[in-house]
C-alpha cells in the first residue's frame, strides 16, 4: 500500500472541509479552524493548504454563487473526495492501533 | 444596493491584492478576505481589522502564495522532461558541442582549470582546518604559552620546564597536565647482531609525561598508555618507526640508543600520526630519562631561568573553568619564580584549535592565507562562469536562427531552456572530468610544495565527493540558466529576420565590466609578482656584510671534546683545498641564536642580545670586517669581547667608547671587556633589524666547524673533510651543509608565495583572455556587416584591425588604472614587513601593463583578423 501523506496543519484543514460538507471555503475553513482548535493562522496559510490538499487530490472544488457580502465576487467551494475521505481513516485507525498498544500505565503521570 | 454598514478593508493593501496576487485566484480569494474583514471589523474592531487585513494580504502574495495550476496543464508537461526527452537533449547538445569544437574546447578548459584549482584549494583548506581536530574535548585542551614582554613582546609557545609539575600540584582547574620536551636532529643508533646501524631523526624524540596520552586522541596498539611511560628509558614509537628500525619484527622490548648515550627500551607502539596533527615527533620517551639527557631542563625548582624551544605544556580544563582564572594564578608563579628578571614573563593559555594557526607562537599556517585561498578559488570559479555565459551568450547569434525555427515548429521555452541546461551539463561534465584528472596530476607538486600529504579520492572523502557534485550542480544551473532563459525568450519572428541586435542578448556593458574586473585582478597579481621577484633579487644578490659563498659549516660531533675540536680543526686545515677554518657557536647569519640579557659596566640592559662563541678565526674566515679595535686573541675561554655596531647603536655609544668596557653575559659566567667592534653585518633574514651581537671564544659552546674551501675542488675536498671526521667520531653521522643554501632557506616561505602568485596570476590571465575572446568572437559576429562595408568603401586592414584594438586596449587600460593603486598599496604593505627592502619602481607597472597589452592582443588578433579579410562579398551579400 502507497503510504498516504498527509502533513498535521494538511489533516486539520481538510477535517474541517469535511466537518463543513460542501459549504468549507477560505472563510469558514479559517473560522471553524479557530473555533475547534483555537489556532489563529494567516489566511495565506489555509488557501495554500487547500490548493495543495486540492493538487494531492484530497479535495475538490467548485467556484460557488456570489453575495453581497463579498462584493459580488464569487466564493470557491471544497468538497471532500473519497481518497480524501479515506485518508482520513486511515490516519485514524493508524492512531487507534497505535494507542492500543501503549502499555496502560506508560501515560499516566509518575513520581512528579 | 450599496450597504453603509458595509466597512471597507484599507485601500492600499486592496490595491496590492488586486496587483500582485495570482489571476487564477484573485477572485476567490478577494472575496474570502473581503468576508473576513468584514468579520473582523464586528468582532474586534477596525484598527484589528485592518492589521490583520494587511497581514493576511502579505500571505498572499508572492513568494507566499502557492499557484493554482491552470486547466490547461499542457506547458507543465513539456517543460518538465522525461527520460526520452532527455536523452533527445543530450544527444543535440552532444552534436552541437561537435559542432562548435572551439567554443567547447575553450569552455571546456577554463572550467576544467578553475575547477581544478578550487578542488585543490578546497582540499588544502579543510586540510588545514581539521588539524587536531580528532581529540575528543578538543575544546578544553590548552597549550601554556609564554609572552615575553621586554623592550618588545615577544611570543614563545614554550614555558620553563617546572611550570606544569607546579601547576598539577597547586591548583586543580585542570583534569590532566602533560609535559612535553621535543628535541629535533637527534641521533638514534641501533645495535643488533653485532651491527651498528645510525640513524638521524629529524624531527627527533619528545620526552613526554604519560598524561598526554590521556589529554591527546593518539591510540597506543600496543602496550599500556598509564604505564609504558613511567619508568625511566621506557619509548613509545610509531608503527612506522618501529617497521623503519626493526622490520616486520615485534619491536615490543627491543631496545635504541639516543646520542649513543641513553639506552631505552620500547614499551609501547603507537598507531601512525594522522596527516592532519601538528606533531612531528614520533618518537616519545618517558620524561624521568630526561635528568641524564639534559639536567638544567629537568630541574624542577630551579628550572625556571628562561623558556627553551620545544618545551611545551598541555592542560585540559575541568568544563566549568574559565582561561583567566588560570591565566590569573600563572601570573603568581612569576612574582614568585623570576621576580627581578627585566624578561617579564605572562603565561597564558592558547586554545588547541588555535596552535595550527597562530603565527606568533609557530602556527603552521595562518588563517588570513586560508581565507585569501578560498576568495581566490571563489573568484576563478566565478570568472569561469562568467565566462562561460560570455561565450555562449556571444554563441546565441549564431544559433538565434536554429531557436527562431525550433520555436516555428512547436517548440516552447521550456525544451528550449532544458536543451541549452543540456549542453551546460555536458560541458561541466567534461570539465570535471578533466578537473579531477588533472588535480590528480598536479597533487604531488602540491604536497611537495606545502609539505603536506594530503590524498585526494573522492570515493573515500564524502566532503569532496560532495563538494565536487556540488559544484557541477551549480556551474551548470549558473552558468547554464542565464544564456537559456535568453536564448529560449527569443522571439521567433525577430529571431529569424536575424534582427536580433546587442540589447537583446543581454547587457554588453555588464560584460565590458566583467572583463574589466578578471583584467583588473590578473594586473594586480602580475604587479605583486613582480614586486615580490625583485624583492627576492634583492635579498639575494645585496651584500649581507659577511661572505657566504665557498663556506662549508660541519657539525661537531656529540662526543667532541676539546682535544678532538682542535685535532680535527689542524686535521681539515692540513686538507688540500681547505682554505680556513674557524670553531663557532653559528655562521653570521642563522636561524638558530643564543641569546642574553648582559650587563655593561655592572648595569644592566633591556635588550636582547646573541652571544656567538667564536675564535680568532672567525673574523677572517667569513670576511668580517673591524670598525674600531683589534681581533680576540686565540684562547679557549672567555678573556675579550667582540661586539657589532648594532650593540654600540643600542646604547648610544662611539666605537672608541665602548673599548674597555666591562660585559658581564650568561648569568656572569663570562665577563671580560670589549676589545673591538665588528661592522654590521645581516644576521638573520631581511624581515629583521640586526641584533646586537657579541663574540667570544669559548670553547664549551662551539658546535660546528666553518670551513671555507677552494670551490674548484670541492667535492675531493669534502671527501677528505668527512673521512677526518670520522676517524674522529666513528659512532656518529657526519653531515655538512653549504652557508649560501641555508640562507636561501630563510625565504623559504617567500619562495613559495612568490610560486603561488606566479601560478595564480598565469591562471588569472589566462581565464582573462577566455573571456577576451569571448568579446571578441561576439564583436566580429555582429560586426561583420560593419566591416564589410567598411572595406568596400576602401578601409585597409589595419584599420579594420583598429576597430577592435581600439576597444580591448581600452578594457586592458581601465583594467590597469584600477589595478595599479590597489597593488601598489597591497605590495607596500607586504614590503614593509621586510626591514630591508626596495622601492616599488615605475618599470614594475610599464612591464605589467605592456604584458597584458600583448597577450591580451595576442589572443584577439586570430579572431579579428579572421574578420578583417573576410571577402565582403559574402558577409554583405545576404543582404
Amino acid at each position: 500500500m502507497r503510504r498516504t501523506y498527509l502533513g498535521e496543519f494538511e489533516e486539520m484543514v481538510l477535517l474541517m472541509v469535511a466537518i463543513l460538507d460542501g459549504e468549507g471555503y477560505g472563510v469558514t475553513v479559517s473560522q471553524a479552524l479557530e473555533e475547534h482548535t483555537g489556532r489563529i493562522v494567516t489566511f495565506g496559510t489555509v488557501h495554500n493548504t487547500l490548493i495543495r490538499l486540492e493538487e494531492k487530490g484530497f479535495v475538490k472544488s467548485e467556484l460557488g454563487g456570489a453575495t453581497t457580502e463579498r462584493g459580488g465576487r464569487r466564493k470557491r467551494l471544497f468538497r471532500i473526495t473519497a481518497l480524501g475521505s479515506r485518508a482520513l481513516q486511515e490516519i485514524q485507525q493508524l492512531r487507534q492501533d497505535l494507542w492500543q498498544l501503549v502499555p496502560p500505565n506508560a501515560l499516566q503521570l509518575s513520581g512528579l | 444596493m450599496k450597504q453603509f454598514s458595509q466597512p471597507l478593508p484599507p485601500r492600499f493593501a486592496h490595491w496590492l491584492l488586486t496587483r500582485l496576487h495570482p489571476e487564477e485566484t484573485l477572485e476567490e480569494v478577494e472575496g474570502d478576505l473581503d468576508e473576513l474583514y468584514t468579520y473582523w471589523y464586528h468582532r474586534a474592531g477596525q484598527t484589528q481589522a485592518t492589521l490583520r487585513y494587511m497581514l493576511n494580504v502579505v500571505s498572499v502574495l508572492p513568494p507566499f502564495v502557492r499557484q493554482r495550476k491552470q486547466a490547461n496543464q499542457q506547458n507543465e508537461q513539456h517543460s518538465r522532461p522525461g527520460i526520452t526527452m532527455i536523452r533527445n537533449y543530450v544527444k543535440i547538445a552532444f552534436r552541437n558541442l561537435q559542432r562548435n569544437k572551439g567554443y567547447t574546447l575553450i569552455n571546456v578548459a577554463g572550467l576544467a582549470l578553475s575547477m581544478a584549482c578550487s578542488i585543490l584549494i578546497f582540499t588544502l583548506v579543510s586540510h588545514h582546518l581539521s588539524f587536531d581536530n580528532f581529540h575528543s574535548n578538543s575544546n578544553r585542551i590548552y597549550r601554556v604559552v609564554t609572552e615575553m614582554h621586554r623592550d618588545n613582546i615577544g611570543y614563545a609557545s614554550s614555558v620553563p620546564s617546572p611550570l606544569g609539575k607546579h601547576f598539577r600540584n597547586d591548583y586543580t582547574f585542570a583534569e590532566k597536565i602533560a609535559r612535553i620536551i621535543s628535541v629535533d636532529d637527534q641521533l638514534i643508533t641501533l645495535k643488533t647482531e653485532g651491527d651498528l646501524k645510525k640513524i638521524k631523526e629529524e624531527a627527533g624524540v619528545a620526552f613526554t609525561e604519560p598524561e598526554f596520552f590521556d589529554i591527546f586522541n593518539y591510540p597506543l596498539l600496543e602496550g599500556d598508555k598509564k604505564s609504558a611511560l613511567l619508568e625511566p628509558n621506557t619509548a613509545i614509537v610509531t608503527e612506522r618507526i618501529a617497521k623503519k628500525y626493526f622490520g616486520d619484527k615485534n619491536a615490543v622490548g627491543k631496545s635504541f640508543w639516543l646520542n649513543n648515550q641513553i639506552p631505552f627500551r620500547i614499551t609501547g607502539i603507537l598507531k601512525d600520526l594522522p596527516a592532519n596533527t601538528d606533531r612531528k615527533n614520533e618518537i616519545f620517551v618517558s620524561y624521568p630519562t630526561l635528568k641524564a639527557f639534559d639536567r638544567w631542563l629537568a630541574d624542577d625548582i630551579d628550572g625556571w631561568g628562561g623558556v627553551r624551544d620545544g618545551v611545551e605544556c598541555y592542560v585540559l580544563l575541568r568544563p566549568d573553568v574559565a582561561v583567566a582564572q588560570v591565566e590569573d594564578v600563572l601570573s603568581a608563579y612569576v612574582k614568585k619564580y623570576r621576580p627581578t628578571s627585566k624578561n617579564v614573563h605572562h603565561y597564558k593559555l592558547q586554545p588547541l584549535i588555535d596552535v595550527h594557526f597562530d603565527a606568533r607562537y609557530g602556527g603552521a599556517m595562518e588563517k588570513k592565507n586560508l581565507w585569501v585561498l578560498s576568495i581566490i578559488g571563489l573568484f576563478l570559479l566565478i570568472t569561469a562562469c562568467v565566462n562561460f555565459i560570455n561565450l555562449a551568450t556571444a554563441q546565441a547569434l549564431k544559433r538565434s536562427k536554429e531557436v527562431g525555427v525550433r520555436k516555428v515548429l512547436g517548440g516552447v521555452r521550456g525544451q528550449l531552456f532544458w536543451q541549452f541546461i543540456a549542453e551546460t551539463a555536458l560541458i561541466s561534465f567534461f570539465g570535471i572530468a578533466v578537473a579531477l584528472l588533472l588535480t590528480y596530476l598536479t597533487l604531488p607538486v602540491v604536497n611537495d610544495f606545502f609539505s603536506t600529504q594530503i590524498v585526494i579520492n573522492p570515493f573515500q572523502n564524502d566532503r569532496l565527493a560532495l563538494f565536487v557534485a556540488g559544484l557541477a550542480v551549480v556551474i551548470t544551473f549558473l552558468a547554464g540558466s542565464y544564456p537559456g532563459l535568453i536564448l529560449a525568450g527569443f522571439q521567433p519572428v525577430v529571431a529569424l529576420k536575424g534582427k536580433l541586435s546587442q540589447q537583446n542578448i543581454g547587457g554588453f556593458n555588464t560584460r565590458r565590466t566583467l572583463i574589466v574586473v578578471q583584467f583588473a585582478i590578473s594586473q594586480v597579481l602580475v604587479i605583486g609578482m613582480l614586486v615580490i621577484m625583485s624583492q627576492m633579487q634583492y635579498t639575494k644578490q645585496a651584500s649581507l656584510g659577511f661572505d657566504k659563498d665557498a663556506i662549508v659549516m660541519v657539525p661537531m660531533g656529540d662526543d667532541s671534546t676539546h682535544v678532538k675540536m682542535n685535532t680535527l680543526k689542524n686535521e681539515f686545515l692540513r686538507i688540500k683545498g681547505v682554505k680556513k677554518v674557524s670553531l663557532c657557536y653559528t655562521p653570521p647569519a642563522s636561524n638558530s641564536s643564543w641569546g642574553n640579557l648582559v650587563k655593561i659596566n655592572n648595569e644592566e640592559t633591556n635588550f636582547r642580545t646573541s652571544i656567538k662563541s667564536a675564535d680568532d678565526q672567525y673574523l677572517s674566515t667569513f670576511g668580517l670586517e673591524l670598525a674600531a679595535g683589534k681581533n680576540l686573541f686565540p684562547s679557549d675561554s672567555v678573556r675579550e669581547f667582540l661586539v657589532n655596531e648594532a650593540f654600540l647603536r643600542k646604547l648610544n655609544l662611539k666605537p672608541n667608547e665602548a673599548i674597555g668596557k666591562i660585559i658581564a653575559a650568561n648569568g656572569g659566567n663570562m665577563v671580560a671587556p670589549i676589545v673591538g667592534v665588528v661592522k654590521d653585518f645581516h644576521d638573520a633574514s631581511f624581515h629583521q633589524e640586526i641584533s646586537p651581537i657579541l663574540f667570544a671564544s669559548y670553547r664549551n659552546d662551539y658546535s660546528e666547524y666553518a670551513i671555507k674551501l677552494n670551490m674548484a675542488q670541492a667535492k675531493t675536498t669534502l671527501a677528505a673533510i668527512e673521512k677526518a671526521w670520522l676517524e674522529q667520531h666513528p659512532d656518529q653521522l657526519f653531515e655538512y651543509q653549504f652557508l649560501d643554501e641555508s640562507i636561501a632557506r630563510f625565504y623559504a616561505t617567500e619562495e613559495r608565495i612568490l610560486k603561488l602568485v606566479e601560478f595564480f596570476s598565469l591562471i588569472a590571465i589566462f581565464i582573462g583572455c577566455l573571456g577576451l575572446y569571448g568579446l571578441v568572437s561576439f564583436m566580429a559576429a555582429q560586426k561583420t556587416k560593419e566591416i564589410g562595408i567598411r572595406k568596400v568603401l576602401g578601409s585597409s586592414l589595419t584599420q579594420i584591425l583598429w576597430i577592435f584594438g581600439k576597444e580591448f586596449s581600452r578594457l586592458v587600460i581601465i583594467a590597469f588604472l584600477l589595478a595599479a593603486p590597489v597593488a601598489w598599496w597591497t605590495m607596500n604593505q607586504w614590503l614593509q614587513g621586510f626591514q630591508f627592502h626596495i622601492e616599488i619602481g615605475l618599470g614594475v607597472f610599464v612591464i605589467a601593463i605592456s604584458g597584458t597589452l600583448l597577450v591580451a592582443a595576442m589572443t584577439v588578433a586570430y579572431q579579428a583578423i579572421k574578420a578583417a579579410m573576410l571577402n565582403p562579398i559574402r558577409s554583405l551579400r545576404a543582404e
